[in-house]
């Protein structure tokens, strides 16, 4: 069984953090890296996988260097990107006989072993379908396919629900959740339910450095107090939305149930609620949701 | 304190004729065993064959399995470009014999043609780079840095086998003449090549296709300029020949050089 420590990595972009000072030990389980975009995800998933070197700090898998470890290391891992490449001319079959043979997998292990994934992310009809022909949907049920092809110890996955519909969503989970057994399996994504219901830690990031983590529940417990519901009218509900982080709004007849996040009784009449994984997502990533939407106007 | 090893004997003890009863001398059963509780020995069996099966054995393939796993995927059209290329090499030979073509328009010829040979041969490394494969190929256990060498090993191959061929059929007759005209040819062939790796590495965005046919272009232009200036195959200059082909072959290993470390440092070329 794999032990991962992070210990002390950062890594700059010029004058850029991306990636500051993580320690971290990861053990058998499925841990969710939640975040906003721009966290340092996804630097910190490349570091992982070996792609790119921190500019300080070491990644030992084992106790040992992961470039010490080279060939070895990549043994293990399984590893779909945020933006997953494929040769457009190959079939879905061909590719993934590829990726085997680049993955060391033997030849009659990974017949079966295509053959296996195929049928696993539900691929097995369009085995001999030219990729470039592929949806967003299938693409991305091929990366999970090839991901999993060499039965990795150490499974990283980048977004990996981008682009699929809720049904696929929630086959990708069962799937994750049915293999997480004696492997650690680091899901990197911004979408709360793709780690709520199946990650044994939550890990949140924010400008490159791990704010929190600890189970579900644990996070959000952290945040027990902070969360209101309101019944408000129309009006004052567009008010409230304008001054606090607002996880969710309903309307009920003439009037409109919010839920609030915020450090103080928002208003009179609030009511304090249970605080979820998305509350405690917005409670984090608010200011940052804010000032990447005063970038972009 | 060491002590003596005991002395053992090769003379091979036969163990003693059994009474006809099966019985030892001593009066016990010689045949008997302790009895086997068969649920535990099920119970056993079952966790090793479980253990065995969760075990898992690696395979770590030889070098020429994984250069054999690369060339198997290769695709037709990959292939037909190597026999066109080579099928072009022996007819440009042909041509330019049978048209008793003077040496100096040979050479820039062939020049010429090697730097679009080496370029096109060169596109197939380029292409590793390209679909947003970089990223995936680096986490494989044959990994970016190892596919690109195989690659440049291949293209290596084959840009040799055309030299050659050029060579063997446009060469002088005697080896000086030879040497020479493999300077002449091997010049634009080594900048060209440079020029193509550095853009590469720095101009990765560029649309592949478009950065081999301009660069062909541009090199083909100059190899060609040897027609407009008649002395330049002159013996005399051929110091000067061989001073810019050593420099191409260290600007060349250089280039090589640079790209595998940016893939190893895992500089933007690798990154989707």
């Amino acid at each position: 069984m794999p032990e991962l420590t992070l210990d002390r990595i950062t890594r700059h972009f010029k004058n850029k953090i991306a990636v500051d000072n993580v320690s971290l030990t990861l053990r058998e389980g499925i841990y969710g890296f939640l975040g906003a975009n721009g966290a340092g995800k996804t630097t910190l998933l490349r570091m992982i996988c070996g792609v790119m070197k921190p500019s300080t700090g070491e990644i030992r898998c084992n106790g040992i260097e992961i470039g010490r470890l080279d060939g070895d290391y990549r043994y293990l891992l399984g590893y779909l990107p945020q933006d997953f490449g494929y040769y457009p001319d190959f079939t879905a079959r061909r590719y993934l006989e590829y990726l085997a043979a680049c993955k060391a997998v033997p030849k009659d292990l990974a017949r079966e072993k295509v053959q296996e994934m195929l049928a696993l992310t539900g691929l097995g009809g369009d085995q001999h379908c030219k990729i470039r022909t592929f949806s967003g949907g299938m693409l991305r049920r091929l990366g999970i396919a090839q991901a999993l092809l060499n039965d990795p110890e150490i499974l990283i996955l980048d977004e990996p629900t981008a682009g699929l519909d809720p049904r696929e969503r929630i086959r990708f989970r069962n799937i994750i959740s049915s293999l997480s057994k004696g492997r650690i399996i680091i899901l990197s994504t911004h979408i709360v339910s793709d780690v709520e219901f199946i990650a044994d830690k939550i890990l949140l990031m924010k400008q490159g450095r791990i704010i929190q983590q600890g189970t579900v529940s644990e996070v959000t417990g952290s945040i027990t107090g902070r969360v209101w519901e309101y019944l408000a009218k129309p009006e004052e509900a567009i008010r409230l939305n304008d001054i606090f982080a607002v996880s969710n709004l309903k309307n009920e007849g003439e009037t409109v149930r919010l839920r609030l996040v915020s450090d103080t009784c928002p208003c009179e009449g609030a009511v304090p609620a249970d605080p979820g994984l998305e509350d405690v997502y917005l409670y984090h990533f608010e200011e940052v949701s804010e000032h990447v939407d005063n970038l972009e106007g | 304190m060491i002590l003596p090893r005991k002395q053992t004997s090769h003379v091979r003890h036969e163990p003693a004729p059994l009474p006809p009863d099966n019985r030892h001398p001593c009066g016990f059963p010689t045949e008997w065993k302790f009895p086997l509780d068969e649920s535990k020995k099920v119970q056993s069996l079952t966790a090793i064959r479980l253990e065995a099966a969760r075990k898992q054995i690696r395979h770590y393939p030889t070098f020429r399995e994984q250069l054999w796993n690369q060339l198997r995927f290769r695709s037709w059209k990959h292939w037909l470009l190597q026999g066109f290329l080579l099928l072009a090499a022996m007819l440009l030979a042909v041509t330019l014999r049978r048209q008793q073509a003077d040496s100096i328009q040979t050479l820039a010829a062939c020049s010429v043609f090697l730097v679009f040979a080496g370029n096109i041969c060169l596109g197939h490394v380029a292409g590793l780079f390209s679909w947003h494969m970089a990223e995936l190929e680096q986490t494989l256990y044959l990994n970016l840095k190892q596919m690109v060498c195989i690659r440049m090993l291949e293209a290596g191959i084959a840009d040799f086998a055309i030299l050659s061929l050029l060579l063997i059929l446009t060469g002088g007759k005697n080896p000086g003449d030879t040497l020479a005209a493999l300077t002449y040819m091997l010049v634009p062939f080594l900048w060209s090549d440079t020029l193509y790796l550095h853009m590469l590495v720095h101009l990765r965005n560029t649309s592949s296709g478009f950065r081999s046919f301009a660069l062909g272009l541009v090199c083909g232009t100059l190899a060609l300029f040897p027609l407009a200036w008649d002395s330049a195959y002159q013996p005399e200059y051929l110091i000067i020949w061989q001073i810019s082909a050593a420099a191409g072959l260290l600007m060349c290993i250089a280039q090589i050089c640079r790209l595998l470390g940016s893939i190893e440092n895992g500089d933007n070329i690798c990154l989707n």
